[in-house]
């Protein structure tokens, strides 16, 4: 029987469903995460009888024919990019971006990986790095005596040393953008790599070409909002019941079915 | 008799005269039939029904319904009734009839999300044609072009529609004109049908139409997404109603059998007597 199928198939679905939602919900306090949402779609129809096939010789049609789906697939994990809200920290090396971009990080193996987690770290070096140390843009290096650290809103770094009372620029820190941002690939560590779909990076100074500004000492939290992932969750779990029950009144069909014949 | 409800259970109740051509008169036969025309109808409503409820969290997904009507045999009848009660008439699953009615529309945050509000399809342009489909849950493409998950391209009026890396942050309006950080872009084309009960699914969310008409003025929302008009009560009583009218019609066959089964033991103690 057909339904067993189909059903299954939209458990699976359900159970994909509720994976994402755990995911947003288990990211709910993760820096720039950018929580995503299923897509689903309907699969292939069979044609029982089809819509505008001739029904006699005079020429008539069938003006609706008779359809039967094969139930539904995950589609696509489509990234919501809204803008998280604001959280004030105070460090001077926690940048957030308001608007569009990603900063620029370079990944050990010689990648460039991009993030909107601006929670940076001086390494012994002085460099400006992620929580993971790995370098921001092409490496700002902080010089040791500096007593105070600026970060504009258009990316300058600048500092003051010593008893020096100019601030000295010591760098930029650059924002990338992408035409399809939605296409990015997210590989953990609030990491996500260029692909095929999401295009070439463009870099730019922060403000400009569409690119959003920076805000030191905040970060951006996450975008998740608990009650919509809540809600999310209910819809999923009843549907995935549904489906149960109708795997189980198939069953109880196809019983019926053997039955015929003791 | 066993092997020939083999080949029935595969084809349609419409074409069952086919392979019974020869069964005129025989009553026990042809009351068989009659209930398996219309198991194998309930079996195919319950595909149905399995559907809506795996779409039950599809965006844009329009839920299905199956008719049935008579079917009178051309070929069989009961010549053993007065000439009114002749006629057999059997179950046929005629056609499946979408439910258009509007989803709740939802909103998801996403600037490239567009739910229509109202009649309406959007045009996407595929490999095979253009196709119609009222999921709005649209991305871009490495070159800029607004498209579907599958990668196919929306169609606005003048074709494609094409963003420059700029456009970060893009506003769709409710008649469908686009515009980017530079100005508008374009409008996406919205269509209709006369009749969208003509309208054939594909698959994906997506539909295969004719003589499309444009819609002059749609009524889109952004940052929404329209959900499934699946109404679960309502498929589940459905459900439960085919379940149980399957189960009914399984005992009415057992019985059927069993009444053979004791005209053949009796028929045949009759003729040893004899």
């Amino acid at each position: 029987m057909q339904a067993l199928r189909t059903a299954a198939s939209g458990m699976r679905a359900q159970e994909q469903n509720v994976q994402t939602v755990a995911n947003n919900i288990a990211n709910i306090r993760t820096t720039g995460f950018k929580k995503q949402r299923a897509e689903f779609q309907d699969l292939l129809y069979s044609d029982l009888r089809r819509v505008g096939s001739t029904s006699s010789s005079s020429g008539t049609v069938v003006p609706t024919g008779i359809q039967i789906g094969s139930g539904v697939k995950f589609a696509a994990t489509s990234r919501v990019l809204s803008q998280g809200s604001l959280d004030q920290t105070e460090q001077p090396l926690n940048v957030a971006i308001q608007g569009g971009g990603y900063f620029e990080i370079s990944l050990p193996d010689g990648r460039e990986a991009f993030t909107r987690d601006g929670s940076f770290e001086r390494n012994q070096d002085g460099e400006i790095v992620t929580l993971d140390g790995y370098q921001v843009g092409n490496g700002i290096t902080i010089p040791e005596d500096a007593r105070s650290i600026t970060i504009s809103n258009d990316g300058q770094v600048e500092v003051v040393v010593g008893n020096d009372s100019n601030p000295t620029n010591v760098g930029t820190i650059e924002l990338v953008n992408f035409i399809n941002p939605g296409g990015l690939e997210a590989i953990g560590d609030n990491l996500f790599v260029e692909t095929a779909a999401s295009g070439d990076p463009q870099t730019g100074d922060p403000g400009e070409d569409g690119l959003g500004t920076l805000l030191q000492g905040f970060l951006e939290g996450s975008n998740v909002e608990a009650v919509a992932e809540i809600s999310d969750l209910i819809t999923a779990q009843r549907a995935y019941e549904l489906n149960s029950r109708v795997i189980s009144a198939a069953d109880e069909m196809m019983q019926a079915a053997g039955q015929v014949l003791q | 008799m066993q092997m020939r409800w083999g080949a029935l259970m595969q084809s349609r109740a419409g074409e069952l005269w086919l392979h019974f051509g020869e069964l005129k008169g025989f009553v026990m036969e042809n009351a068989q039939l009659i209930t398996l025309s219309r198991v194998s109808a309930l079996e195919r409503q319950m595909n149905v029904v399995a559907n809506n409820l795996a779409n039950v969290n599809t965006t844009g997904y329009k839920s299905e319904n199956m008719l049935f009507e008579e079917y009178l045999m051309p070929v069989a009848s009961a010549e053993e009734f007065k000439s009114s009660d002749r006629d057999l008439r059997f179950v046929l699953d005629d056609r499946t009839i979408g439910n258009f009615g509007t989803g709740t529309i939802e909103t998801t945050g996403n600037q490239l999300d567009v739910a229509i509000k109202g009649e309406g399809f959007f045009v996407i342009q595929t490999p095979a044609g253009e196709r119609y489909t009222r999921d709005g849950s649209f991305t871009l493409n490495p070159d800029g072009q607004l498209t579907n998950h599958d990668g196919h391209a929306v169609l606005g009026q003048g074709g494609p529609i094409q963003f420059s890396p700029d456009d970060t942050s893009i506003t769709i309006n409710g008649d469908g004109t686009i515009t980017g950080t530079n100005g508008e872009v374009g409008r996406l084309r919205v269509v209709t049908f006369d009749d969208p009960q003509t309208l054939n699914r594909k698959g994906q969310n997506l539909f295969e139409g004719e003589n499309a008409r444009a819609l002059e003025t749609p009524r889109l929302s952004q940052f929404a997404l329209e959900s499934a008009n699946v109404d679960p009560i309502n498929q589940i009583s459905q459900m439960i109603e085919v379940q149980r009218s399957y189960q009914e019609l399984t005992n009415i066959m057992s019985q059927q059998n069993d009444l053979r089964e004791n005209a053949i033991r009796t028929l045949g103690r009759v003729q040893v007597n004899a």
